[in-house]
């Protein structure tokens, strides 16, 4: 008796298992969450702009994953890539390979960007670029696996072009960063500004090492050279050390001084009510601008949550998310082709407005705000003023353009 | 070139140097008579210009810089001084290579404590509204706040000047610098002359911190930019030379904002290239070193 119980047990046992052989999977993968895997550089200055388009992507995920996609939750994990392209690299195998992510995103460095790009090629896995600015990321060396959410040097490059060319303006100095980011920027500037307006001229030329604390001997030795307007091209850091260098110096009082991103809140907050007023600058994004109810709505979220109004990387971060997410419910599957064809042309609400991921070139259309730097009672920065709005179509590329410069 | 240019942009020059002789001075200091590479002498500088912006935020308007110039070295002093009872002290007597180690990985640490106290952001501290906007110097024009700084680098090369040769600390301290041993026969507790050596070199890193503060953005990974530069300079200016210091600062400030002025393609190569003429044909450094 006891023996034939021992045996009823144990069939129900094996019975049990069974079924969970047979039904935990199925089940088990009905639940499994879409797992995204972000790179990004959380060591040193680059961290600032990092976390931010970071906490953008999380405060997206918040309200995505409050319906689901799919049925199914978006995760993500972090790597830091510490702003080094080995290590980049060996963090985007490890999330491919072992975490088996099903898209990547990051980062700020666009050589790490470029490298990962390369990999995740081969690899083809969907990767978007949130802040990495070269123009190469989507432009010569874009491919099927990579997209772009965030503005790059070609756009900046025309948006500032553009703007000068209107602007009296013919003797020219070019000063900046002196790594690829700060000559992309300055090239693109020059490059666009030349074809619009051919009489200008460059009289002179500077490039500090990137990180260059003290930037006063090289604004001292502009304003010596008396040009008609001043363009500086650099990283976050730099920009902030050059308003700061601008205010000590008085150069912006005589000479018009253009930096492509001194309008930005990350670049003008630190300095407060010090920094200098007048200074042109373009970006991409401003939590005071557009004021739309979509944006205030984001602003509003955001500073709820982090304590901190957005910068333009949260901006990013954030359509990124609901990129992803409005591209696997138009997939209809966790496909990772079938997600590139349904970002490919997609549109989303964005807090800028309707944005879309262009098909070609798979570079999000984003306008470009030119504004000069204005305290205002409101605030206790600077913010941009006088804001003239370029649509993405205005400052981008052309599709033709782009497949010329991949050589198609 | 335009004689008033030149001018401008020497003096620009000069200032500069006197933030680096400041914290130079420091290195030399401690490098002469403890014998010790501080690589973590840039994260102390750091932490003295983000000691500063705190400063400077708790306390609004001017007063609160001339207040940070005081407090902001002395936090640091402190700093260096539990780094020299706890770690410091046990390791005087190991290798220069192992001395260099431990303050490399000291000077990651200390970064990481001061990202962890003061985040990553970016930080920026005004100048005092007395030394704001910019002045003429015999048609050069000058900001103020650089001519303060050419004030101060004379001030504080006097004060290290008088403290080594005429206080009864500074002389211990030179003497221990050449003979450690026989200033312990004497019955002096080399030790603490030892911390107050080292304390004093750091509470100038210190000095350097705040003097920089507005004239940059405080943020992490100022440190490693500057360590560089200070010990080419004291290498080129003779290793443990106070001096030497000094000349090496204006060496490396003077070139850097010339060559900007007449050569700003290749300006980041001058103060370097100066740097190598002076190795070959002086390796020791151009003032004697103590080493």
């Amino acid at each position: 008796m006891k023996r034939k119980m021992a045996i009823r047990g144990f069939e129900l046992v094996a019975v049990l298992l069974t079924f969970l052989f047979v039904f935990y999977p199925a089940s088990a993968k009905a639940q499994k969450p879409i797992k995204v895997g972000v790179i990004d550089t959380y060591t040193g200055p680059p961290a600032v702009f990092a976390n931010d388009a970071l906490n953008g992507f999380k405060l997206a995920l918040g309200e995505i994953n409050k319906k689901g996609v799919l049925g199914r939750k978006i995760e993500f994990t972090t790597r830091d890539d510490k702003w080094k392209v080995d290590l980049g690299m060996s963090v985007a195998k490890e999330l491919i390979m072992r975490e088996e992510v099903d898209v990547i995103v990051g980062t700020i460095n666009s050589s790490i960007t470029m490298a990962i790009s390369d990999y995740v090629k081969s690899e083809k896995v969907p990767f978007i670029v949130w802040i990495s600015k070269s123009e190469h990321i989507t432009g010569s060396k874009g491919h099927r696996y990579v997209f772009s959410t965030g503005e790059n040097t070609a756009m900046a490059g025309k948006a500032g072009g553009s703007a000068l060319a209107k602007k009296p303006y013919v003797k020219y100095w070019i000063a900046g960063d002196d790594y690829e980011y700060g000559h992309a920027i300055a090239e693109a500037i020059w490059r666009n500004l030349k074809a619009q307006k051919p009489n200008v001229e460059k009289i002179g030329e500077t490039w500090w090492k990137t990180g260059e604390p003290d930037l006063i001997p090289y604004f001292t030795s502009v304003m010596a050279a008396k040009p008609d307007a001043f363009v500086v091209c650099g990283g976050g850091q730099t920009m902030t050390n050059s308003l700061k260098a601008c205010k000590t110096t008085g150069i912006h009082e005589k000479i018009p001084v253009f930096m492509h991103t001194a309008t930005d809140h990350a670049v003008l907050k630190p300095l407060g009510l010090d920094a200098p007023e007048g200074v042109m600058g373009t970006m991409d994004y401003h939590f005071y601008y557009p004021e739309t109810p979509a944006n205030k709505a984001f602003v509003k979220a955001f500073q709820d949550t982090y304590g901190a109004p957005p910068g333009f990387p949260a901006f990013h971060g954030y359509i990124t998310a609901h990129f992803i997410a409005e591209a696997y419910k138009k997939a209809g599957a966790v496909d990772k082709e079938k997600f590139i064809n349904a970002v490919e042309g997609l549109v989303i609400d964005s807090p800028a407005g309707k944005t879309e991921m262009r098909a070609c070139d798979h570079q999000a259309v984003l306008p470009m705000y030119l504004g000069v730097t204005k305290k205002v009672p409101q605030y206790n920065h600077l913010v941009s003023s006088n804001i003239v709005t370029l649509t993405g179509k205005d400052v981008m590329p052309s599709c033709e353009e782009i497949m010329k410069a991949r050589g198609k | 070139m335009d004689l008033s240019a030149f001018s401008s942009q020497f003096l620009v020059g000069l200032s500069r140097a006197m933030i680096l002789f400041v914290v130079c001075a420091g290195l030399s200091f401690v490098l002469g008579v403890l014998r010790v590479p501080n690589i973590a002498h840039g994260s102390l500088y750091m932490i003295g210009a983000f000691a500063t912006f705190t400063v400077t935020k708790l306390i609004a308007g001017s007063a609160g810089f001339w207040i940070a110039l005081i407090v902001a070295p002395l936090l640091v002093a402190l700093v260096s001084l539990v780094a020299e009872r706890a770690l410091f002290c046990h390791l005087y007597q190991r290798e220069h290579l192992m001395l260099l180690l431990f303050t490399f990985a000291l000077s990651l640490i200390l970064g990481d404590l001061v990202k962890i106290v003061w985040g990553a952001e970016y930080r920026s501290v005004s100048p005092p509204a007395l030394l704001k906007g910019t002045i003429s110097i015999f048609g050069a024009s000058l900001p103020r706040y650089n001519l303060f700084l050419l004030i101060i680098g004379p001030l504080v090369a006097i004060a290290l000047w008088l403290f080594t040769s005429k206080t009864k600390m500074g002389k211990i301290s030179r003497a221990a610098a050449v003979d450690r041993e026989m200033v312990g026969v004497l019955g002096i507790n080399v030790s603490w002359v030892f911390a107050a050596a080292f304390v004093i070199g750091c509470y100038l890193a210190g000095v350097g911190g705040a003097l920089v503060a507005p004239t940059a953005s405080i943020i992490i990974g100022m440190d490693h930019s500057l360590i560089i530069e200070a010990f080419l300079i004291v290498t080129i200016g003779g290793l443990g030379n106070m001096w030497g210091a000094l000349v090496g600062s204006l060496i490396f400030g003077v070139t850097q904002s010339l060559g900007v002025l007449m050569w700003p393609q290749f300006a980041i190569v001058f103060p370097y290239t100066a740097v190598v003429i002076v190795l070959l044909l002086r390796p020791k450094g151009l003032l004697k070193s103590v080493w």
